[in-house]
This record gives C-alpha cells, structure tokens and sequence, in this order.
C-alpha cells in the first residue's frame, strides 16, 4: 500500500513542483510599480532600534529622520523598526528574495561580503570622510569597496569591582602575572574572579583573542585568519593553552558555558563576581543606567587587559570594533537620495550619539566641553592613544568559520580540546575557505 | 454506505479547498527547499546547480548525524512520556473531585511562549543562583552539575523542559477522548464489579487506541522538527552536544547562509520523518486502521 | 464482624489511596502552575532583581510601572487587536476546513482518501523555517506580503495537518449509526455533517481551537518575516520590541508577557467549559 501511496504522492510533489516554477516568472514584475507613479520620494530604511528596547536611540533616529525630511522636502523616510534577532533573520529572507530596503543597518566584516559580492550593497567608499576614527570604516570593506558607514565603535576593557578589590587589597594588573595573582586571590578568598557567559560563545572569544594579541601581537591572530600566517603560530596555541590553565584556576563562574551574556552580566551586577571583559556598549550598564544601584554602579572601575611578559602585543592595542553600520541598497530607485540620507545621518548621529544615548560614535568626538561621565571621557581618551583595534574574531569571520571558532571556544573552555586541537580544527576551517 | 456518501461533488467541495491551500502554502515551498537543496546559494548571489553534492556532503557530515542522534533521543523521551500523561488523564478521568479545575491547571505551560519558558528554566538551571542546584545544595549536594553548561547533562535537563512544555497538550487530548467513551459502558462495567483499573485499563485504553497512536506520531514527528526550547535555551550548545536537526538547519541557512546547504537539511528532515512515520504505521497497525 | 472490619479496612486503605492520589496531582500542578506566579513576580521586577537574585523571590519593589511603561509605550492596543483578529479567523477558518477533510476521509467513499490524509500528514512533518524563504517569494508575487491575509492563510494551512490529526483520531470512534440512520431517512450530505456530525464533535472541536488558538497566538515566525508595517504585527511580535540588542528590559518583557497571556487564559477557560457542556448536550441527543 505504501510503496503505491508514495508513488503517487512523488507524481503530484512533481506535478506541483512544475506548476509553482512556471508561475514563479509571472508574478515578479508586479513589484516595480509601487514607487514609480509618486513625485514624491520615498526612502525605505530598517533599523534595529526600537523604542521599547533602545529608547535613546530609537528617538535620536527619529529626530535625525524629521531633520531630513524637513531640510528635504517631498522626501519620506519610510521606517520598519526591528529587534535585534528579529532584524537579522529578516534581513536574510529579504536578502534572498531580493527585496530589501534602500537603507537599512548591516554589522561589519564577514556579516556584509555576501551582500557585497551578491551586487546587493552599494559601494560607499566616496562617502568616507577623515570623521571617521582609522579602521572603522575598513571594517566594512570587501574587495576593494566599502559597503558600510560604521555608526558605533566599541573597545572591550576589563570592568572590574572597586569594592571586591579593595576588600581584598587587589591592585589593578598591569601584567599577565599580577593578574593571575589577583585571580589566584580571589579564588582562596571565595570570590568568583570572572564572569563570563560563554555560551554566547563570542563573549569568550573576547579573552582569547587579548591573549592572542598580548601574546603574539596583533597581526598574529590577523594574518591567521587572512590567510597570510597560520592558526599553528605557536602565540595562538599558547594564547589558548593560557585560557586553559585559567580555567582550571577557577578563573571562571561555574557553568560559563551554559550561561548567556544577560545572565553572566547579572553576576557583575549583583556583585557576586569581581571582573567582566565586554565591550564599551556597556557604559550605560555602569553610569546612567538608573535600574542598577549607584553604590554598585560607583564601584565599577575599569583597566586595560594586562600585557603578558615577553609578548610582543602593547597595553594600547584593543580588541573592539564597529557595531552596526548603514548600507544602501544597489537595487534601489531612489539611490541618489538614499545615499544623501546615509551621510546627513552619520554626521549628525556623530554629533548626538555620545551625549544622548551614551554611544561612543565611530566619527572622531571631540570631548572638549561634553557632559559626560567620567568614564567615557577616559575611554575617549584611551581611544585617541589606541596603537591598534583588532576587530572581533567572529565577526573577521566568514559566518561559516566564525561557527567553527566560536565552538572551539566552548571547547577549550570547556576542556574538550587541547591548545594544538583548538588550533587545527580552526586551520583546518580557514583552510577550507580557500 | 450508499451513493449519498460517494457524492465525487461533495467530497472535492470538502477536501479540494484546503488542498489547494496546502498546495500553495506548504507542499510548493518545501518542493522548492528540495531545489534549492541542490544548489549552491548563500541565500543573496547567484545560485549554482551543483546536483546531489549538498545531500552527499550531508551523509558524511558528522554535525548532521549527531543532531539526528539528538533529535532522535528527543523523540524516543517524548513518546515514553506519552505514557505519563495517559495516566495522569486516566486518573483524571475516573471520579476525582476537582478534575476539571486540575485539567486547566495542567495546560498552563503550553499557554506561555517558547521565549518565557526558555526562560524560566534557564532560571531553574542557573547553576549558582538556580532553584534546582540551590535544592540540591540543601539536600547536601557538594558540587551540582552546572546542567546547561556540561555536556553529559545538557540533554536531558532540555528534554525535562520540553515534556514538561507539552504535558498539557498531551492531557487535553486524551482527556477529550476519554469523555468521548458513554458513560453507559463505564456504568455497567462497574455493575459487573470491575475495579477502576480494570476499567482503565480493560475499556478506556482500547477505544481510545486511535488516539493514542495519533499522539504516538504527533510526538515523534513534532520531535524530530523541534527548534524552539533548545534555540532559546542553548543555542545548540556548548559546542554543538545540543544541537537538533532543525536548530542545525537554521543556522546554516539562516547564521552561516549556506541557504543550499540548509535547504537540503530541511529536506532531509522531512524524508527521515515521512521514514519514521511509515515504520511507527507498519509497527503499530492493527487491521481495523486504515493502512497508509 | 469479619466482614464489616475487612469493609472498614479496605475503606481505609481505600482514602489512603486517594491520598496519596491527590498529593500527587496537587504536586503536578504546582509544578505547573508555577510558570505563571514566576513570571507574574519576574514582571514587577527591575533588572538587577532580575539576574541577581533568587528566581522565587517576591520582588523587592513592586514594579507596578514596568505595566504602564509596557501599555504607553505606543501601539499595544494595535497588536492586542491583531492578535485577536488574525487568531479567531486563522481558528475558525483551520477548524472548520479541517472537519470537512476529516468528514470526507473518514465518512465518504473515495479511492483516494488514504493518499490525501497520507498528503495532509506530510504537511505536518515540515518545520516552518526550511519554508520561509520560499514562502515570502510567494506572498511578494501575490502582492500579499505586509497583509494579515498571509498570516491567516500560513497559520490555517501550517495548522491544518495537526488539526486533521487530532480530529481523526476522534472520528474513528465515533458512532457511525446516526448518521447512516440519517441517510436513510434520505438526509443530504451537508445536513448529516453540519447537523449531526460536527455538534456530536464538539469536545474535540473545542480541544483543536484550543490548540490551534495557543499556537496562533503565540506564533512569531511568520509575523516577523511576512509583516512589515506596525499596524499589522501581533502582541507576540510586538513583546520582541522590548528585547534590546545591549540593554533589554527584563522586566517590561515580563509584563507584555503577562499581557498577552491573560485573554488566551480567559478564552481557554471559557473553551475548556465549552467541553463540558458539549458533552452534556451530546449526551442528551444520543
């Protein structure tokens, strides 16, 4: 009965099949007649910034958006507004249908080379101006062209808690050696050193790659993953086998590797863990965020990640990047004015970021007469000194690689791995890539 | 029956409406996830036919058979689990005073979404703040396994979430079922002296064996396709010792844009769970069934 | 004396049973009841409570303001009623489409009924994302995407096949001599189904809208790909607002959660009793 029953069902899967392909061409000319018809413009963007979630920034968006239209007249900005997770997801069905928004929001790296090569991002390389801080912009670059304006720029210090130290009678370390003191301190005193929330496993990779650099210097872990070197450099084998032997310090909170970075952050919050290494988007978290305490958020201090003795890496070198970043579409009709869009909105986003959502911009800000926190003047300043800025690992990445990275991380944090199987399993990816 | 029932009209008026809607809806898309399973496409560019290499690659792919493995398991705890909430509606359904109020009371979990369960017990595994591992603290346990963070312990602490999840739906099911038997069988059972057991399991059970092997399939096929718990939860993790079928699919499809590849995925999930549908029928036919 | 001491011991180990019986159920639905209470004190919560503290903690200060903040920030009463509209149309559109495909499978006869269940089965074991894309290639060419029709239409044929399922189960031991009682008495087809067969359903009729409406309600996929504008998206969607890329605020999810669950509790008991009158009046008729 089966056998006959599937018979049958393969002929109409096939039947249908034949139908739904001749009607695939029909229908697609429709879509061209929706803006054609208006005199007025009308741009359609996506951002990732709603209101309930990211206030401050979904109103500085709004007000740049009215600043437009108003200077602009007969232009509309069209707005679709989507979390985060939501964005991206939507972002790869439009993609493949083709249909995406003359402007919208895209992340930097290996996120944007299949828009780039696909012809669906426009070439953006004549809007760069000197505003932007060096190498941000360079993060969205692919062959040649840049298909992103970078918003954000985020460098990743180590938070640590003033009170726990002091308790203690911590310093802050400024070699790999005192650190691990410190750590080794912490731990005969009952006190969690680090939080990490590893299973989004890119809050790892965070530590591994300062080891990578403080270790070997920034072009070690750089030319790994450009082809130009190895993953086998002895400086990536040692940097994990470092991760290693602070996991078995009991560096780490108990279960890192099952929990996310909300969960991991709870822990620093309620000051039940000493020391947290995230990027700079956390500022608000321990400064204007009035959900957390003022005691805590006073004691939360912040330094640079230690240098490890011998390595050629510097305490000025970070490893940070820029958020997310504006495209315009290739394929849209109204180009001319999208792109006119994308460059007035970084101008003033650069101007209003800092000051009103506490975003540290990826223009050059000058703190000169600010009202800012302490802390974000110091980070600014930082900024200025900065020899080199490592962009994230994963997001260097093909999205396919990044994959393979981020579960040795879980892996050599989780012990399943050992330093040289870290780096052969990540050679072996890259490698592949080619 | 007679000619009123073999009425062609009525019965394309009846089936045709709905077919045509799953036509378009369902069977047209995953036609063209096989087709696209074939090719090479990152979901944006052009697309490259490479035949059958994605479903090649698939059976040498490792990640692919272990996710299966798990899917598997899921659908094995799933279907023992059936037999828990049979008998909490076989009580249920027996002389219980507050039944009714017990029956809603059960479906609560299926009310919330996936996202609030995800995490509530994502909560309950914290393993230094979390409810379990403080229990077991109390009860003179040194070192509780961090549940989603060790791979040994992972599964199982997502499939107690996932049952737990279901048990609602499972207990509607049945509990209608077992209203749907007269009340006169029941009564003149229990005339004859027959203990509540015996009729449980003498009367209630057989007629409704047809809906028990309905929820037979609905548990395995439902697990195989399952997603929502362990994307949220674990996100298939720590490297990959949760990941599913259709948590694999998704990220090469929708995380690394291998959209062929995560296409032929999708498509593989359906033949593996038309195979099992197929070998469950075979194995639990009776003859009064209709055979498929 | 004998035999009224072994009554009165057989009584008594009888109530220890039940006992027991009832300890254990209670238990049961504390376990289960418990999702509700945690997320209603997780809803008046601030974040730090949130991740710091004990998740069984009654909050510290009850954050009635995470609601207001929740209802002011714009368009909730939009989403409420999409999520009503499409919910109750995709229901009643999947139910009764459904009977009629159960009726003629298991009532009519065909040749083909067994390939056609064996079809709408085969609906069942596809999971939604390895349609997606596809599927919005379909919805563009019909100029339906950005419309709630799409969504009722995804929601009623991705439902169907378990609503088909869960029927049939139901038809199968249904009594048929009523109905071929009706055909002899010359009743037409239509009549048979509308009148006879589809009141003597109603407990499971009630049952599939249950599920059907949970999952509907609760659904998020297919708003998110196939709706843009904000007029259209559903409260589920609508909650993934507050879901922040940096800064999520736990606590205000909390209370959309709590906001969307609250009319689907109220409808699933309104159902629920539905049943049991179904099954009264069912066997009144019979």
């Amino acid at each position: 009965m089966f056998r006959k029953h599937t018979f049958l069902l393969i002929l109409t899967v096939l039947f249908i099949g034949l139908v739904a392909c001749g009607n695939n061409d029909a229908g697609a000319n429709n879509q061209g007649n929706e803006n054609g018809s208006n005199d007025d413009v009308v741009i359609d963007f996506m951002h990732l910034w709603p209101a309930g979630s990211s206030r401050q920034h979904n109103e500085i968006v709004q007000e740049i958006v009215d600043e437009f239209e108003a200077d602009h007249p007969g232009v509309t900005i069209d707005m679709e507004i989507l979390g985060n997770e939501q964005y991206r997801e939507n972002l790869s069905v439009i993609g493949a249908a083709n249909e995406l928004p003359d402007v919208g929001m895209t992340w930097a790296g290996g996120f944007i080379e299949p828009y780039a090569r696909g012809d669906m991002f426009t070439d953006l390389s004549d809007l760069v101006t000197d505003d932007f801080v060096p190498g941000t912009a360079e993060a969205y670059e692919v062959d040649g062209g840049i298909y992103g304006l970078p918003l954000e720029l985020n460098i990743t210090p180590v938070y640590y808690n003033q009170a726990i130290f002091d308790e203690h009678g911590l310093s802050v370390p400024e070699t790999w050696d005192e650190f691990k003191e410190v750590v080794q301190t912490l731990v005969d005193n009952d006190v969690t050193p680090i939080t990490v929330g590893n299973r989004d496993a890119w809050t790892g990779s965070m530590w591994y790659m300062y080891l990578a650099d403080r270790i070997g210097g920034p072009a070690a872990l750089n030319d790994a993953i450009s082809r130009e070197g190895s993953f086998e450099d002895p400086a990536l084998i040692e940097a994990a086998a470092q991760i290693r032997e602070l996991v078995e310090m009991d560096a780490f909170i108990n279960g890192y590797n099952g929990l996310g970075n909300d969960e991991a952050k709870g822990y620093f919050i309620n000051e039940q863990a000493a020391m947290y290494l995230m990027a700079t988007w956390d500022l608000p978290e321990w400064t204007t965020n009035d959900d957390n305490p003022q005691e805590f958020r006073d004691s939360v201090g912040y330094f640079k990640f230690p240098t490890v003795e011998g390595g050629a890496g510097e305490i000025n070198s970070y490893v940070g990047g820029p958020g997310v970043g504006l495209f315009v579409s290739e394929q849209s009709d109204v180009k001319e004015e999208a792109l006119e869009f994308v460059s007035y909105f970084v101008e003033r986003w650069g101007e209003m970021s800092v000051t009103d959502a506490g975003v540290i911009p990826a223009t050059t800000v000058d703190t000169e007469g600010l009202d800012l926190p302490q802390m974000y003047i110091d980070i600014l300043d930082d900024l200025n000194e900065a020899t080199n800025l490592t962009l994230y690992a994963d997001v260097q990445m093909s999205a396919s690689t990044a994959d393979v990275h981020l579960n040795m991380i879980q892996a050599i944090f989780g012990g399943e791995v050992t330093p040289e199987e870290f780096a052969e399993r990540q050679e072996q990816a890259l490698s592949d890539e080619d | 029956m007679n000619k009123v029932m073999s009425n062609k009209w009525i019965i394309a008026l009846y089936v045709l409406p709905s077919l045509i809607l799953l036509g378009a809806l369902v069977y047209i898309p995953i036609v063209m996830t096989g087709y696209y399973g074939m090719m090479q496409w990152d979901g944006i560019g052009e697309m490259n036919f490479i035949g059958l290499d994605n479903y090649v690659h698939l059976l040498q792919d490792s990640t692919f058979w272990f996710s299966a493995r798990n899917s598997f398991l899921l659908a094995l705890f799933s279907t023992l689990s059936l037999i828990m909430y049979l008998v909490v509606s076989l009580v249920l359904s027996g002389k219980i005073k507050g039944s009714d109020l017990l029956r809603k009371i059960y479906l609560i979990p299926m009310l919330l979404s996936s996202v609030a369960i995800a995490q509530l017990w994502i909560k309950i595994y914290d393993p230094n703040n979390g409810m379990l591992n403080s229990l077991l603290r109390t009860i003179g346990v040194e070192n509780p396994p961090a549940w989603l963070s060790d791979r040994s312990t992972v599964l199982i602490a997502i499939f107690i979430a996932i049952i737990w999840q279901y048990a609602g739906f499972y207990i509607i099911i049945y509990s209608a079922a077992l209203k749907g038997i007269p009340a006169s069988l029941i009564e003149a059972a229990e005339i004859d002296g027959a203990t509540p057991l015996q009729i449980a399991w003498k009367i209630k059970v057989p007629l409704i064996s047809g809906v028990i092997k309905t929820t037979v399939i609905l548990a395995i096929v439902g697990s195989l396709k399952y997603f929502d718990l362990i994307f949220v939860m674990t996100g298939g993790g720590p490297n990959g010792a949760s990941e599913v079928i259709a948590s694999y699919m998704y990220k090469e499809a929708f995380g690394r844009y291998n959209f062929g590849y995560g296409s032929a995925l999708g498509f593989a999930l359906l033949i593996l769970a038309l195979l099992t549908t197929w070998v469950i029928q075979k194995v639990m036919a009776t003859k009064d069934d209709i055979q498929y | 004396m004998t035999v009224l001491s072994a009554v009165g011991e057989k009584n008594s180990l009888k109530r220890i049973g039940y006992a027991i019986l009832y300890f254990v159920l209670g238990l049961i639905a504390v376990f289960q009841i418990y999702p509700l209470v945690w997320l209603f004190f997780f809803s008046l919560k601030g974040n730090a409570e949130i991740f710091g503290r004990s998740p069984f903690a009654l909050p510290e200060d009850w954050l009635w303001e995470n609601y207001a903040r929740v209802w002011t920030s714009g368009n909730m009463n939009t989403y409420f009623f999409n999520s009503v509209f499409i919910t109750v149309s995709a229901v009643i559109l999947t139910v009764i489409l459904a009977s009629l495909v159960t009726f003629a499978i298991t009532r009519m006869n065909w040749k083909l009924n067994k390939f056609v269940l064996l079809l709408f089965m085969v609906g069942y074991m596809i999971p939604i994302h390895s349609t997606l894309v596809p599927l919005f290639q379909f919805f563009l060419n019909l100029n339906l995407l950005d419309n709630p029709v799409s969504i009722v239409l995804a929601y009623t044929a991705y439902n169907m096949p378990l609503t088909i399922m869960i029927l049939m189960g139901f038809y199968r031991t249904l009594p048929r001599e009523i109905e071929e009682a009706a055909v002899m008495d010359g009743c037409s087809v239509h009549r048979i189904f509308f009148q006879i067969t589809l009141p003597m359903t109603t407990p499971v009729l009630s049952t599939t809208m249950i599920i059907n409406m949970i999952y509907n309600w609760n659904e998020f996929v297919f708003v998110n790909t196939f709706i843009s504008s904000d007029r259209y998206k559903t409260l589920t969607v609508g909650i993934q607002n507050f879901v922040g890329q940096y800064l999520t605020d736990w606590g205000a999810i909390g209370a959309t959660l709590m906001i969307s669950i609250v009319p689907i509790l109220v409808a699933f008991f309104f159902l629920s009793n539905r049943i049991v009158e179904g099954i009264a009046a069912g066997s009144i008729k019979g």
